[in-house]
């Protein structure tokens, strides 16, 4: 009997794609359509059904289609608002795998009778020694890793992502050979509860905004602030200092946010070495298969989505956390973003940035 | 039997009577439920909306069905009231599913410029630009008279809201089958289509949303039609209508040379019989197909009358719900005097019509005309 498959569809190409595959080789495959999402206002969801409707129905495969967006807003979206509010900067997209993908739609297709769920990610799982590995995908412009590493072995022993081996292009020669109406449908971009809608104002819907004011790092008054969530570290446009303030012409940054005082911390020059670390810790620290060891220095991590590998080592202390020493200075490093850390081409796991060491 | 009235309504064509009878026996589902049987009927919208994506040169996500034109017209007005600026621009020659609802809209604190037209129908696009006020939010012009067929600059108009940042609307209802619509080309936000005037069933029509323009539903419920049109969605109607829009595309030049063709008999054949007939419109920009014609001497009603004792149909303008013969605002608009009104019939040729066809209403005509002078 051939083993049977859930494969997530989102009414993009790369999980129409996914399905196609998998129903190429011979899996017994049904697609299930999740919205996590419920919104007066803006709801893309009737498009994307519409699109993986019409995917699987070309496909001749079944569709199922259910609603998750309590388990979103009450594991994804609650924690994405306390981490604005005490001034971080979450990165919803690695807990929506977690919590939603990776876990309520684990369980529910596993309950369905289905072997393996199925996505559309770019990544691979490799199954040796005894373990589970998570590698990067082989288009590594697309690589989804990052946003993966909080899985577990759970997670990929019943996991599969055909997409890991191709890269994009190839994904979208495939679905306009089998005809798929999904390929050309533009990538989604941003978090997806948000989708086109200005991400400061939809902030300012959920959190109240408490102005108060912009300092230099010397202590100047530069002017005023709506709320220390608007701003990431590192920012550059919005702070409305122009490059005249000061001495240099150059534009100013954002450097630090100090909640206590509620006070936006900028600095002048993207060289500032306020806006520079080489050490930073990290908290939650979660391992796909296995702690590595302290003070390996094989390792390299990211600091944030695309970025290049950065080589560091890690010191480990009592209690769940970590101190990544980097080889370079990291600009921005920001609290709240997640760190993955790899091994060549195998992802080990991550943690939450929690605070760093200014240069 | 003769039917010289498509601008009011067409008879269905045998494809499309043929779909619906197939789906509304085959798909009943609930296109909003997750089962085989919802989703079934959720694959027949979405095909249909393919199919008038494609024939508008649009994308799919700026189709919305509705329950007609006068629906999709309603939608695009009331819109204004969620709008900073609540003044409209608009034709003196607007169906009355505009000019109605913008007498209505006065009690909201709505206001209007109700632009005149020339003795050919046309509207001056200068008119349009000098309308234009700091609280202007919305054009409204029709891309052509339903009455005289005349054919309104939209080019120029569309250039003109969007050097100025104001909403276009534009009722196309009596467009398709006659002349395309390509709206990557039209600088048009919204346009309103009805089926059953390019032979789809009646009940069921199109509003053309150009992405980026937001709307809020007249028709609050379920959430419909990307928010924009509540209620169990008229499946056998959109499907219907997805496949008359295409065979109205289809052919489309065969077509109008055709109407070109029957106007020019008929003109020819008139001028001999009536050397004082009349036709109004403009010369040039007219919709093949649509004629109206002042008679002297004898009124519109008598002639409807006594064509229709001898199963011809044509009409004095407009299709009236009262069924009986009003003057035409349009005619009024265009400074014609009501006796000039009164004595103006529209024919309107549909694609069954054949030259014999024109002929013989040619025939009824003179038969008319000379019991009435005798």
């Amino acid at each position: 009997m051939s083993k049977k498959v859930i494969v997530g569809m989102s009414g993009g190409v790369d999980s129409s794609v996914a399905a196609f595959l998998l129903k190429k080789k011979g899996f017994e495959v049904e697609c299930l359509f999740m919205k996590n999402w419920e919104d007066d206002e803006y709801c893309p969801a009737e498009e994307d059904y519409n699109d993986a409707l019409q995917v699987c129905n070309s496909l001749n495969l079944p569709l199922h289609s259910v609603n998750f967006s309590r388990e979103y807003q009450a594991r994804v979206f609650a924690d994405f608002l306390d981490e604005y509010r005490s001034g971080r900067t979450p990165n919803p997209d690695v807990f929506c795998n977690k919590e939603i993908k990776f876990k309520v739609f684990l369980d529910y297709a596993l309950e369905l009778g289905a072997n393996f769920i199925v996505t559309g990610h770019y990544a691979r799982i490799k199954h040796y020694g005894d373990r589970f590995h998570l590698l990067k995908g082989k288009d590594i412009k697309k690589d989804q890793s990052y946003f993966l590493y909080l899985l577990g072995q759970k997670e990929l022993e019943h996991s599969l992502f055909p997409l890991g081996e191709m890269n994009k292009t190839e994904v979208r020669r495939l679905a306009k050979n089998a005809h798929l109406k999904t390929y050309k449908k533009k990538d989604s971009t941003g978090i997806c509860f948000i989708g086109e809608q200005n991400f400061n104002q939809f902030l300012k819907k959920n959190i109240k905004p408490k102005p108060g004011d912009i300092i230099t790092i010397n202590g100047e008054l530069t002017g005023s602030h709506d709320g220390l969530m608007y701003y990431t570290i590192g920012q550059r446009k919005g702070i409305g200092v122009g490059g005249g303030f000061g001495k240099k012409e150059a534009p100013w940054y954002v450097a630090e946010k100090d909640l206590v005082k509620n006070q936006l911390i900028i600095v002048q020059g993207n060289d500032h070495p306020a806006l520079y670390s080489k050490t930073l810790k990290a908290v939650d620290l979660h391992w796909i298969h296995s702690i590595p060891k302290n003070g390996s220095n094989s390792i390299t991590a990211k600091i944030r989505y695309r970025q290049n590998d950065q080589n560091c080592s890690l010191v480990f202390d009592k209690q769940n956390s970590v101190h990544v020493q980097f080889e370079k200075d990291q600009f921005a490093v920001t609290p709240g973003q997640s760190i993955v850390f790899y091994e060549g081409d195998e992802c080990l796991g991550g943690g939450i940035i929690e605070s760093r060491v200014c240069s | 039997m003769l039917y010289f009235d498509h601008s009011a309504t067409t008879p269905i064509h045998p494809d499309v009577l043929k779909l619906l009878r197939e789906i509304e026996s085959s798909r009943f589902g609930n296109p909003s439920s997750s089962h085989h049987f919802g989703q079934q009927s959720r694959l027949c919208i979405e095909h249909s909306r393919k199919q008038v994506a494609k024939t508008l040169r649009c994308s799919t996500n700026e189709i919305i069905f509705t329950g007609g034109g006068t629906e999709a017209n309603n939608l695009v007005l009331w819109n204004i009231m969620y709008q900073k600026n609540k003044h409209v621009i608009t034709s003196s020659i607007e169906h009355p599913s505009v000019l109605n609802v913008l007498k209505r809209l006065t009690k909201f604190g709505v206001s209007s410029t109700i632009i005149p037209v020339d003795g050919n129908c046309r509207v001056d696009p200068d008119d349009v630009k000098r309308a234009i006020t700091s609280e202007t939010g919305l054009i409204s012009i029709m891309f052509a008279n339903n009455e005289v067929g005349t054919i309104q600059p939209i080019s120029e108009i569309g250039k003109i809201a969007e050097e100025n940042g104001i909403q276009f609307h534009s009722d196309t209802v009596q467009v398709p089958g006659k002349l395309s619509v390509d709206a990557s080309k039209l600088k048009i936000d919204l346009m309103s289509f009805s089926a059953h005037k390019f032979y789809g069933p009646k009940g069921v029509g199109v509003l053309y949303v150009k992405k980026g323009i937001k709307l809020n539903s007249l028709i609050v419920g379920g959430g419909q039609e990307k928010n924009l049109r509540a209620g169990t969605e008229n499946i056998s109607g959109i499907a219907g209508m997805g496949l008359a829009m295409e065979l109205a595309e289809n052919n489309l030049k065969e077509r109008t040379s055709h109407f070109i063709e029957l106007t020019k008999l008929f003109k020819q054949k008139m001028k001999k019989i009536c050397p004082r007939l009349l036709y109004n419109g403009h010369p040039d920009f007219l919709l093949p197909g649509v004629i109206s014609a002042t008679f002297p001497g004898v009124t519109n009603n008598f002639f409807i009358i006594k064509l229709d004792l001898q199963g011809i149909a044509v009409s004095s303008g407009s299709a009236c719900s009262s069924g009986t013969v009003a003057p035409s605002h349009v005619l009024k608009a265009m400074k014609l005097s009501n006796d000039h009104n009164a004595r103006t019939l529209r024919i309107s040729f549909g694609q069954d019509n054949t030259e014999e066809d024109v002929c013989m209403l040619i025939e009824k005509l003179s038969e008319i005309l000379k019991q009435h002078s005798m």
